[in-house]
């Protein structure tokens, strides 16, 4: 009798995962994906942009800070910038006597300046009267007037107190920042800190303050670590944590999604190819409906060790494969065989109910939407893996194992007896949904016509 | 001998219609039984229930000694109605699959697929796909699948359906041979006179009913005659004919006069009466056919309401194939 049913599974299995689609659509798409995506990060990096050629003009009623914003803007000052926090930079411009000057010609800075810019601006500066309106300047900011005599790229105007305030004033001035439409944020990133730390400069001169020592005084640096169970210490892995339930529980969505969607593929093709009445001329329903849901099975987890494979690996390049214990993957198989059984079961009695294809979304369609819940609630239930919503979800089949694999792998896991419960539910409810296939199946696959609607469905179940 | 099938007091109803009512059925092994009856009839039904692929509703059914051939199917061979392939799928490797779910295995398999292509000149086809293959070549192929195993119950579903005569000879040919081997064969058909040609008994079902089980012979010998064909010398004089006592009807078939007898008419009687209004070139009483034989048999189940021309259209293959199940 098992031979039989090993000999379906044989067959739905190697026909499912020996055509070109499959090998395409579960591993060399997401390789090329995986491959490619580092190169276009890369690419992006390196490609250059243009450099932004252009005049910034200022109109600077405080009086105190033109000189400042000259400086800030310029190639020596934007380097100058860059080599904060870059100590091999500041090492280099040492060599220099601390001048930025010189500095620029040597290739680790330009090296610097091209990763932070693509190609550094070159920014003239123009100092217009105090008392210009900005309206007369703005017509001068139209992208039109790009490249023509007189354009600018932008316009400072800094208030009268920006720099120095009344006495009793609490708070000093800012200032206005007029830029022109449809330049890139880099640049004008660029430009609206070069103003800010002018500004600043010229407050602490006057406040007497030292910098250097300011920025000294109110850094405080934080190291965070975590001790991990082998005693060691690493960098904090915070995103990992929020990452990692996302992850299982979509490793597992998929694996059961696309062993269910062949299941119902080619139990249609059986049935309107009407291949199916000689193949139960030799085998039992219940042993055609078993081998093809084992079938699928295997191509469930093949999916699901491949990817599961590339997540460990991964993980252990980044020294943290201390996040996923044996146990959480040993959940994650028990999960993924009861909630394969329930949606295979369920694509089985869909696929042997209909007709063709096309007939068969109305009947997925509330399927797919129950188990699509965890998807939306994920985010909620990581944050909070012991909330009622998550307890609710993590117990309800079918939504159960999506919803707890996501708690399991959690920061805070649930406790043992309530995952068991779970469980217990979810077997339970797989068994029942096997049943009601097994049942469907049978009446099911030699019905053609009118494609059923629940009412038929349930007769067919008192029928079989 | 026992019996290779037996049905006792079998019913099947699909919602409110009944498929098939309080049938009762024995086969012999080693027999070659004709199922026979129109569209709809209630034999692929019958077939189904024999197979254990549907479930009666009442009575009890035994196949090859057991009660259900759920336990017998690797010893039963079936080619049903409502056939199809995995279009995909390459023929060798669709018979070897088919194989292995009869219960066979082994090198000897493929061997024997190898063989039985060569035996209906598919020999090239092992490694082409199902869906190249012409409906004629399939349904070949699916006729392997279902002797390959070496039944000892062969069922075919309408095996003719939709083949040209020079394929139809070679599986009528291949079917005496499984029969000649000693095997229990079944088949049924729409098409009387396909029946009539390959038979030794034949079970007549209609609207669910069995109407006649009967060796062809007897049903030969048991039917009277109602037919009498003439060619008369002179064809101007034929239509005196007509008005002879005892004749019902005066028609012109084929090149022949058809003379239908009325009921109750003694046939000697008429043929004399016929041959001294008109000389003859050839007169003769035709062998009652299966068609007749049923069209009679219906008429005296529900006498009236019946299109009798329809219906002989339909037992001579010119009613559209079936489409769907029965249900």
């Amino acid at each position: 009798m098992m031979q039989k049913v090993f000999a379906v599974a044989a067959r739905e299995f190697t026909s499912t995962v020996m055509t070109k689609a499959f090998v395409i659509g579960a591993f060399v798409i997401p390789g090329v994906f995986v491959a490619v995506i580092p190169l276009i990060v890369k690419m992006t990096a390196q490609a250059k942009s243009p450099p932004l050629v252009g005049t910034v003009a200022v109109i600077d009623r405080s009086g105190a800070a033109a000189d400042a914003i000259r400086e800030e803007l310029s190639p020596a000052g934007l380097a100058r910038r860059i080599a904060e926090g870059n100590e091999e930079l500041q090492r280099i411009v040492q060599q220099f006597g601390g001048d930025f000057g010189p500095a620029l010609d040597n290739p680790a800075v330009q090296a610097a300046m091209a990763q932070a810019f693509g190609e550094a601006p070159e920014l003239t500066v123009e100092v217009l009267p105090p008392g210009t309106a900005p309206e007369e300047v703005q017509p001068r900011l139209k992208p039109a007037n790009a490249g023509q005599e007189g354009s600018l790229v932008a316009l400072a105007v800094i208030a009268p107190d920006a720099v120095e305030r009344p006495p009793g004033a609490g708070a000093f001035g800012g200032f206005e920042l007029f830029v022109r439409a449809k330049t890139d944020d880099r640049n004008i990133d660029h430009i609206r800190t070069g103003v800010r730390r002018a500004i600043l400069a010229e407050r602490y001169r006057i406040a007497g303050v030292n910098a250097a020592e300011l920025g000294a005084l109110t850094n405080v640096a934080v190291d965070r670590k975590e001790i991990t169970d082998s005693g060691e210490a690493r960098a904090s892995t915070a995103e990992l944590n929020m990452m990692l339930p996302f992850g299982f529980m979509l490793l597992l969505m998929m694996s059961v999604m696309v062993g269910g969607q062949y299941l119902l593929t080619t139990t249609i093709e059986e049935k309107s190819s009407r291949v199916v009445e000689v193949l139960l001329s030799a085998v039992s329903p219940m042993q055609l409906m078993t081998g093809k849901i084992i079938g699928q099975m295997g191509v469930g987890m093949v999916l699901l060790g491949v990817y599961a494979s590339v997540g460990i690996a991964a993980l252990s390049t980044f020294a943290v494969l201390d996040l996923i214990t044996l146990d959480k993957i040993a959940y994650l198989v028990i999960y993924f065989v009861l909630a394969y059984f329930i949606i295979a079961s369920l694509m089985a009695a869909i696929g042997a109910s209909v007709n063709e294809l096309r007939e068969a979304q109305s009947l997925m369609g509330p399927v797919m939407l129950v188990i699509m819940l965890p998807y939306l609630f994920w985010l909620p239930i990581t944050r909070d893996p012991n909330s009622t919503l998550a307890l609710v979800l993590s117990m309800v089949p079918p939504m159960s194992p999506f919803a707890m694999i996501v708690r399991i792998t959690s920061t805070e896991p649930p406790p043992v007896w309530q995952v068991w419960l779970s469980i217990a539910i979810t077997a339970v409810a797989a068994y029942g949904c096997v049943w009601f296939a097994a049942k469907v199946f049978r009446v099911g696959l030699l019905m053609y016509g009118k494609p059923p609607n629940f009412k038929t469905l349930i007769r067919w179940v008192r029928m079989a | 001998m026992g019996d290779a099938i037996v049905m006792q007091g079998i019913t099947k109803t699909f919602g409110p219609k009944v498929a098939v009512r309080d049938m009762e059925l024995r086969v012999p092994e080693g027999a070659l039984y004709g199922f026979i009856g129109p569209n709809g009839a209630g034999k692929t039904t019958t077939i189904r229930m024999i197979m254990s692929i549907i479930f009666p509703d009442a009575g009890r059914i035994s196949v090859l000694g057991r009660p259900s051939a759920v336990e017998s199917k690797d010893r039963i061979g079936y080619l049903p109605e409502e056939r199809g392939v995995y279009k995909k799928m390459r023929v060798g490797a669709f018979l070897k699959l088919i194989g292995r779910l009869k219960g066979m295995g082994g090198h000897d398999l493929d061997r024997r697929v190898r063989d039985w292509l060569e035996r209906v000149d598919l020999g090239d086809t092992y490694r082409k796909r199902c869906e190249e293959l012409s409906k004629g070549m399939q349904q070949k192929v699916q006729f392997i699948a279902s002797v390959l195993h070496e039944p000892d119950l062969v069922i075919l579903d309408e095996p003719f359906s939709g083949l040209d005569p020079v394929n139809m000879r070679l599986l009528r040919d291949l079917f005496l041979e499984q029969h000649r081997s000693g095997r229990t064969l079944i088949f049924s058909t729409h098409v009387m006179h396909q029946a009539e040609q390959l038979c030794d008994h034949i079970i007549m079902i209609n609207r669910g009913n069995k109407v006649l089980d009967a060796p062809l012979a007897e049903i030969r010998s048991r039917f009277d005659p109602k037919t009498i064909v003439f060619e008369p010398l002179d064809v101007g004089r034929a239509d005196v004919v007509g008005g002879l006592p005892g004749v019902r009807a005066l028609s012109y078939v084929n090149g022949l006069h058809e003379v239908s007898l009325e009921e109750g008419a003694e046939a000697t009687g008429v043929m004399r009466r016929i041959m001294e209004a008109t000389p003859v070139t050839r007169i003769e009483l035709r062998r009652p056919t299966l068609e007749d034989v049923f069209i009679d048999i219906v008429q005296q189940d529900e006498a009236g309401d019946l299109d009798e021309a329809q219906l002989r259209a339909e037992l001579r293959d010119g009613a559209a194939e079936p489409t769907g199940a029965e249900a």
